[in-house]
């Protein structure tokens, strides 16, 4: 019962309530780089975002190793890096959080197993993103704690194109 | 895809200069001049070298500086191997693995004056440091470079030696000088600080006792040891499928130890949640610590990532 009560809260929220922004986009070509600020990055379906890390095919990232198909795109909630100074204190930059999308108003946890549209491109939600010691270690910053359940999402792209800083997110139901 | 997990910031070799007898600056980055993990004045890096060795190193570049990691090397012909592996054998266009950088100098803005005392080739991390500081403008330096004759990397330092930051001691002609002296008084806006031969650190460290931790600075070249929990104690792991035994130092992962013991282990948040390293276990006391495992699984599993031991011995199913 919990399965279907728990499905159609979920399809509820995702269907009737929210309508995002894209705020930030980066990306790093390889492992342990800084990551860059964009004002434009390219999504390509199946495989993942020019340039960056975790493109299938051109993969040179911390956990390339363990291949993912539903790593070609990463989304982060600002309001995460709000809620991380306001209760813990700590200040985590948009380029911190190793993301590829910083978004507002979006649900993330909400998502997993639904398809949305970011800008042009037509992502699906594959898993929530877990925290992890290689992001403490390259920010110095004792995070892993406080992303608990909030670290972000794991996306495959199903149709690809450009997205801008200032996209409008929106489901695809 | 690469089969095994990328432990280290790819480089290459984008320029050798010689700098003075036996000594070879190094300039590395990445291989589309990507900005590099940033670090702190002074800090150092690990090389790992193409024949195995891992060897560290202070960077003599400043943190504005943030597409190099320029390194001074100086032969040692008698050495462990790193440096002649580096002079003998790196060129040009090279690949080179390295470390996130450590160490270096936290930024405090209550620092109005800074004292840099560094031995011969010690004067590496000083460099970046006496960099730093000479752009911000941020605080007075003054590095007292003590040398038997020659200046190491003297065409960097000329600049500095010339507008009087930088003041050469030279020890073929006057002796050692008075480090006590050079210090000066301790005052809360003086941070004191040296990297050099491990006589000269143990006559620095003994004339700064009186001074506040937080005030003093020492640079070594060999890593001090890591800090370990007291009540950490070492264990043995003894794996049923393989038959074979290995050792978990105090205070060390059974993560680390099985990955140095060469079993592969999957891993991915290393801090227990994820469940990726998630190991059967047969026999002893494990001390759980992950934040997935419910009582029932604690019975048969455990994350080696962050579980210990309570037993001298623990049987996994591995």
């Amino acid at each position: 019962m919990l399965d279907t009560v728990g499905a159609g809260s979920a399809q509820k929220a995702a269907q009737l309530g929210w309508t995002g922004v894209v705020r930030f986009l980066h990306l790093a070509p390889r492992a342990f780089l800084p990551m860059r600020a964009a004002e434009t990055i390219t999504l390509v379906a199946g495989k993942g975002i020019e340039g960056d890390r975790y493109m299938i095919g051109n993969e040179e990232g911390f956990y390339s190793h363990k291949p993912e198909e539903g790593r070609q795109v990463t989304l982060f909630e600002l309001e995460t890096l709000v809620a991380l100074k306001r209760d813990a204190g700590i200040e985590l930059g948009p380029e911190e959080h190793r993301r590829n999308v910083t978004v507002e108003g979006v649900p993330l946890n909400h998502l997993v197993g639904r398809r949305f549209w970011l800008g042009e491109t037509l992502l699906e939600a594959t898993r929530l993103s877990v925290p992890c010691r290689h992001i403490e270690e390259i920010t110095g910053k004792a995070i892993f704690d406080p992303l608990i359940n909030r670290s972000g999402l794991n996306c495959r792209i199903l149709q690809s194109g450009i997205v801008r800083v200032g996209d409008t997110v929106r489901n695809a139901a | 895809m690469s089969a095994r997990p990328i432990t280290t910031v790819k480089t290459i070799v984008t320029g050798i200069e010689e700098a003075g007898t036996g000594v070879k600056l190094f300039t590395l980055a990445d291989p589309d001049r990507w900005e590099l993990p940033p670090f702190k004045p002074g800090a150092h890096i690990d090389l790992h070298l193409p024949n195995g060795l891992v060897r560290t190193y202070s960077l003599c570049n400043e943190p504005a500086d943030n597409t190099r990691y320029v390194i001074a090397v100086k032969r040692e012909a008698d050495g462990r191997g790193g440096s002649r592996a580096l002079h003998d054998d790196l060129g040009v266009g090279d690949v080179i693995g390295v470390s996130l950088p450590r160490g270096g100098l936290e930024p405090d803005a209550r620092i109005g004056r800074y004292v840099l005392v560094a031995g011969g080739i010690g004067v590496t991390p000083f460099l970046s440091v006496a960099r730093h500081l000479q752009r911000t403008a941020q605080a007075e330096f003054t590095l007292h470079l003590v040398v038997r004759e020659e200046v190491p990397l003297a065409a960097h330092l000329g600049s500095l030696i010339e507008a009087g930051t930088v003041v050469v001691h030279r020890t073929s002609r006057e002796g050692r000088p008075d480090l006590a002296v050079l210090l000066g008084d301790p005052g809360p806006e003086t941070l004191v600080a040296c990297c050099g031969p491990e006589g000269m650190t143990d006559d620095f460290e003994r004339l700064t006792t009186a001074w506040p931790t937080a005030n003093v600075h020492i640079e070594r070249f060999v890593a001090p040891p890591p800090i370990i929990d007291p009540d950490a104690k070492p264990f043995t792991l003894s794996l049923a499928r393989s038959g074979t035994e290995i050792q978990v130092r105090a205070g060390q992962t059974m993560l680390a130890a099985l990955q140095e013991g060469g079993i592969d282990i999957a891993t991915s948040c290393c801090g227990g949640i994820c469940g990726a390293c998630n190991v059967g276990w047969i026999e002893g006391r494990p001390v759980h610590r992950d934040r997935i495992l419910s009582p029932y699984e604690r019975e048969r599993y455990l994350m080696v990532c962050v579980a210990g031991s309570d037993a001298e011995r623990l049987v996994l199913d591995l």
